[in-house]
């Protein structure tokens, strides 16, 4: 964080400035937040800074919100993924929430992913209800990164 | 406009399940691609229009947000059937480009309500506080139903002013444990203020604060023989004060709806300037191009063969010799 200087020198992979000058990206915009009653959002939290470093526009919503909550923020922040943080043990329930709310909305196209601790039993039934990706506690932030970007690419040819 | 922009505005104008939808995604384009945004302000010549546009400004910290938060729930109780806008800003990263906008955050609780749209906004290298297209936001706000709309401007420091010829009118919020009130209003906050309120009244050095306010305003009435603004202590936190600053709102929309929206007509010229501008920055570095290659020619400067008002000729004529970058760039994908 707060360690790239403006240099025309690459530094840890970041392109020079000059260089994010001609391939300007149109930032995507991603939701990052927590739903269910556990107040814990370290995760969260540090997701969210994984990201802006990485040039996302990230949307931090807090703790506890309600899915229509979630779902609302997403619609007005026009976002391309949302990100939620599950620890309470609830996911099932919440994410199939969200899901039935974006379909509802009319906005299936917003990409859902989630993270915490999921047991990879479950994975195969959230992914079957439509969500991207499941990151489970000690993943890199490379490989969110990736994941991210491949989906966002897929997001954009399908638009 | 062209026909993907007129079906979204169609959806926000008809009231479709999409309203909000459509909405936030011309907000999108809106961002995306400010060389459309005079589209934007052209096209909204027959739209309905917010009565009243609020801007909020002050240093980072101060508690816009908690209070942004505070005023939505106050226009809410007081006008149950009137819906809402907000536009917070918050700065993208010079060095990354990612943004962490948290104002929202503060307002959480207003997700859900249907007659508030929140929307936040990266400032993408925008000097002045706000986002290039501010004003075409407004008024995809205002088609969308929104009868009032409330922006909170980045936390300013130093030329963040812009929000004076955005804004109907402006509050300034200061708040203790920044400075003296001198301090924090000599980076142009004490020229933009209409309204100019202390935060955190709950906090030691409020009072304090609020009598130095006082006094710096009302040396500048004299001076300027202006009158003195209007000035409101409160706490956000503990909600003090905010009914009273509502109270003050709504004296200055009274009969100004003609006013403020002739003026912001005659502002928009403002926008227009800004979109030219930033179109022709990224031609010009388009043709100028990047990595070793420009560095190389822009060397020549260093070496005294060129002077950089020839060098911005050649590249002018260079940019009108080949037309054929017309306008694909900047999209994702
Ligand atoms: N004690 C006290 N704290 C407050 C009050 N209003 C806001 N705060 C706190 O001040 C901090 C900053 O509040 P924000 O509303 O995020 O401030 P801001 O001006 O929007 O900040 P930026 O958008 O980053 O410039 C938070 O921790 C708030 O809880 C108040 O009236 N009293
Ligand atoms: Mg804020």
């Amino acid at each position: 964080m707060g360690k790239s200087k403006p240099s025309d020198v690459a530094i840890e992979g970041i392109p020079p400035v000059s260089e994010q000058e001609e391939t300007k990206r149109i930032p995507e915009r991603v939701l990052i937040g927590k739903v269910g009653l556990d107040g814990h959002d370290r995760g969260a939290k540090y997701v969210a800074h994984i990201l802006r470093d990485a040039g996302y526009e990230v949307i931090y919503t807090g703790i506890r919100r309600t899915p229509k909550q979630i779902v609302e923020t997403a619609i007005q922040e026009d976002v391309a993924v949302i990100g939620l943080s599950l620890l309470s043990g609830a996911h099932k329930r919440l994410l199939k929430q969200v899901m039935d709310l974006l379909k509802d909305r009319g906005a299936i196209d917003i990409v859902v992913v989630a993270g915490g601790s999921i047991p990879s039993s479950d994975i195969p039934v959230l992914k079957a209800m439509g969500i991207a990706e499941v990151f489970t506690p000690g993943v890199s932030s490379q490989s969110i990164l990736e994941a991210l970007a491949s989906l966002l690419k897929a997001r954009r040819q399908a638009a | 406009m062209t026909n993907d922009t007129k079906d979204l505005v169609e959806q926000v104008r008809g009231g479709t399940s999409q309203r909000v939808r459509a909405a936030a995604r011309l907000m999108s384009l809106i961002e995306n691609f400010p060389e459309r945004i005079p589209e934007f302000l052209v096209g909204a010549a027959d739209w309905p229009e917010a009565r009243m546009v609020i801007g909020l400004t002050g240093p980072p910290g101060c508690g816009k947000s908690v209070l942004a938060d505070r005023l939505i729930t106050a226009l809410r109780t007081r006008s149950p059937d009137s819906c809402i806008g907000v536009i917070a800003v918050d700065p993208s990263s010079p060095f990354t480009g990612g943004a962490f906008l948290g104002d929202r955050l503060r307002m959480m609780r207003h997700a859900g309500d249907p007659n508030v749209f929140i929307r936040s906004a990266a400032t993408r290298g925008h000097i002045g506080g706000l986002v290039l297209g501010v004003k075409a936001f407004i008024r995809v706000l205002g088609l969308a139903g929104c009868r009032t709309v409330l922006i909170e401007t980045v936390g300013v420091g130093q030329n963040e002013t812009e929000i004076v010829n955005v804004a109907d009118f402006v509050v300034v919020a200061i708040a203790p444990g920044n400075g003296d009130a001198i301090q924090l209003l000599k980076c142009g906050l004490m020229e933009v203020g209409d309204i100019f309120v202390v935060n955190k009244a709950d906090c030691d050095g409020a009072a304090q604060l609020y009598a130095q306010l006082l006094a710096v305003l009302r040396l500048n009435a004299n001076g300027q023989k202006t009158g003195m603004p209007e000035t409101c202590l409160v706490s956000a936190l503990q909600r003090r004060g905010i009914e009273k600053l509502v109270d003050l709102f709504e004296k200055r929309a009274a009969g100004s709806e003609q006013v403020w929206q002739a003026r912001r007509r005659q502002t928009m010229v403002d926008e227009v300037k800004a979109a030219v501008l930033e179109e022709a920055r990224q031609r010009l570095s388009r043709v100028l191009g990047t990595g070793p290659i420009a560095t190389q020619d822009l060397s020549r400067i260093l070496r005294g063969e060129v002077t950089v008002t020839g060098f911005v000729d050649e590249l002018i004529q260079k940019m009108t010799g080949s037309r054929e970058d017309k306008k694909n760039y900047g999209q994702a994908g």
